[in-house]
């Protein structure tokens, strides 16, 4: 198959292309579903499986989670500041604090959290990835080399990416509550009650079930999406055509869909 | 899986950071305790653990009313709408968590309101009038009153429009006001001219003129007639000198008076004795015709006996 011809100019070639594609996404569901199985299984939380794990927890939350709290919290303070000036100056500075908790910790947050660190795992495994992949091994051979790349990098680093996700999320948005909070009443503890109330108004047991459920799918696809799509390169190695980072527009689609699912549950 | 003795799993690498099972332990057991906490937080701003009570609103529309909600006392916090139902009487019965460290606001005789603002949410509120009234039971069932500002807006843009109409009729060139202003305003510059108000009431400042020119006239004729009257050997004088005369006279009328009254009396006496000889009158004249009977009888005879023949003559009686 001449990579320089494009499959659209062969009607007879759209429905294998279709079969690909849809190949393409059930290995990685299919790989995704092993990856949590092998997380949830005991054997992986022992002393010596989990050495490689706390590897990966350090280099993706570790190491990144004090700056990205410290420019996520910067962010934030001019994006509430503009939230309550306006607001204010609508009269409407009573719904201030409640479009801040929404708008910055139920969304901007968990979002900006998943592409930081789909940003950052999906370079490193990149960089380790590639030779492996232009070493162009046979099918066979790829397949056993994905089990055990699943069992000794892939697992770990799922775990490390899905907590780095939710790390990086909870931290920010408890900094984002108490900035809102100084900016709203100030270094004073009598609104404590009021705001406390706020929050509980907008974190209604669904509201709150979405955020985490958001937060953690979050995590798996941003662990999954660019590894599934390294190890698929490694059988295929010819596909490798684009300079993209392989399955960066497939997290960046999923991820997409994930937060557009969450906001029409939540809002319609 | 292959057995190998040197597991690469656990085998330090050489650029490895140190302690790095620990970070990751205390990082995992920090996130946990965070999400514990933001969970217990959260849990706790919901009123999970406040002990409440529960109320019912009866109210015939819902809408604004969503779950988790907040129900105000003077602007505090009092309670959470917990759910929101339409009962089988078709109306709503909005069922409200009443936190019982605050359910003692809450009185018998206690008024629930639920406002729609054109911006904003819908508010519930509590008022209660006297807080010496007896404390609502747990498990009340209340009516809430409605208060929708954007239900009256189309009445109000109706009976806006009706005004502004009105308004318009009043202040076109040729309505009523208008000419009404213009009379005014002439009326006004009358006013301002030479004899003021006068020129003004009077429709010009000739007549106005004519009238004074009037009451001067009428002025002088009165400094006349006051001398005249009331001036020496006026006609006041003349009349005073009348009045004393007659008084003189009404005395001699009196007397006279007084004496035609004693004539009176006399003469009524003559009448009561005048009729009482008119009484005896009657019997006089029967006894007057008996006798003139007997005489006549008597002529009778003598004519008859008299030996001269009759004569002609008779007697003539009185």
């Amino acid at each position: 198959m001449p990579r320089t011809i494009k499959p659209i100019a062969h009607p007879d070639l759209w429905l294998a292309t279709l079969a690909r594609y849809l190949r393409s996404w059930w290995y990685m569901i299919h790989l995704g579903a092993i990856a949590v199985v092998t997380a949830l299984s005991p054997s992986t939380w022992r002393r010596d499986s989990f050495r490689a794990t706390a590897r990966h927890i350090h280099t993706s939350t570790w190491q990144v989670l004090s700056w990205f709290a410290l420019a996520s919290s910067l962010v934030s303070l001019v994006i509430i500041r503009i939230v309550l000036v306006t607001a204010k100056s609508y009269g409407l500075s009573g719904f201030a604090l409640e479009m801040v908790v929404r708008v910055l910790v139920l969304e901007l947050i968990p979002l900006s959290a998943a592409l930081f660190v789909a940003l950052r795992a999906g370079m490193a495994f990149d960089a380790s990835a590639l030779g492996l992949a232009r070493a162009g091994l046979a099918p066979r051979a790829a397949s056993n080399e994905a089990l055990r790349r699943l069992r000794r990098d892939l697992v770990p680093q799922l775990i490390a990416n899905a907590i780095a996700v939710l790390s990086l999320a909870m931290v920010t948005s408890i900094v984002v509550l108490v900035l809102a909070y100084v900016n709203v009443y100030g270094l004073s503890i009598w609104g404590l009650q009021d705001y406390t109330r706020t929050v509980g108004r907008v974190f209604a047991p669904s509201v709150t079930a979405g955020f985490v459920i958001k937060t953690v799918l979050f995590g798996l696809a941003v662990a999954l999406i660019p590894t599934a799509a390294i190890l698929e390169l490694q059988r295929y190695p010819r596909r490798l055509a684009s300079t993209v980072q392989p399955g960066a527009l497939r997290l960046l689609f999923v991820l997409i869909v994930i937060e557009a699912a969450s906001l029409t549950l939540k809002y319609i | 899986m292959d057995d190998n003795t040197k597991n690469p799993m656990t085998e330090p690498l050489p650029d490895e950071p140190k302690h790095v099972e620990v970070k990751a332990a205390i990082l995992l057991v920090l996130i946990g305790v965070l999400v514990a906490a933001f969970v217990l937080y959260v849990m706790y701003a919901r009123g999970v653990f406040e002990p409440t009570q529960r109320l019912t609103l009866v109210a015939d529309d819902s809408s604004g009313v969503i779950p988790g909600m907040d129900m105000t006392f003077a602007g505090f916090p009092i309670g959470r709408v917990a759910q929101v139902e339409l009962g089988d009487d078709a109306k709503v019965n909005i069922a409200v968590d009443v936190q019982s460290k605050d359910a003692k606001w809450l009185r018998t005789s206690s008024v629930f309101t639920l406002e729609s603002s054109i911006v904003g949410e819908t508010r519930l509120r509590a008022y209660t009038g006297v807080l010496t009234d007896p404390p609502l039971a747990p498990n009340s069932t209340r009516t809430v009153l409605r208060g929708d500002a954007t239900a009256e807006i189309p009445r109000i843009v109706a009976t806006a429009r009706a005004l502004l109409e009105n308004l318009e009729t009043m202040t076109a060139s040729e309505s009523d006001i208008n000419a009404s202003l213009a009379n005014l305003s002439a009326v006004t510059g009358r006013m301002s001219g030479r004899y003021g108000v006068l020129g003004g009431a009077l429709g010009g400042d000739a007549e106005a003129q004519k009238l004074m020119e009037a009451l001067d006239r009428v002025n002088a004729l009165l400094g006349k007639a006051d001398q005249r009257v009331f001036g020496k050997a006026g006609v006041m004088d003349d009349t005073q000198a009348a009045v004393r005369q007659l008084d003189v006279v009404l005395k001699d009328a009196s007397n006279t008076l007084k004496k035609v009254d004693a004539v009176l009396v006399e003469a009524q006496a003559v009448g009561a004795n005048t009729r009482a000889a008119t009484e005896d009158l009657g019997a006089l004249r029967g006894e007057v015709d008996a006798s003139l009977r007997k005489v006549n009888r008597l002529v009778e005879e003598i004519n008859r006996k008299w030996p001269f023949a009759r004569a002609p003559q008779e007697i003539k009686l009185p």
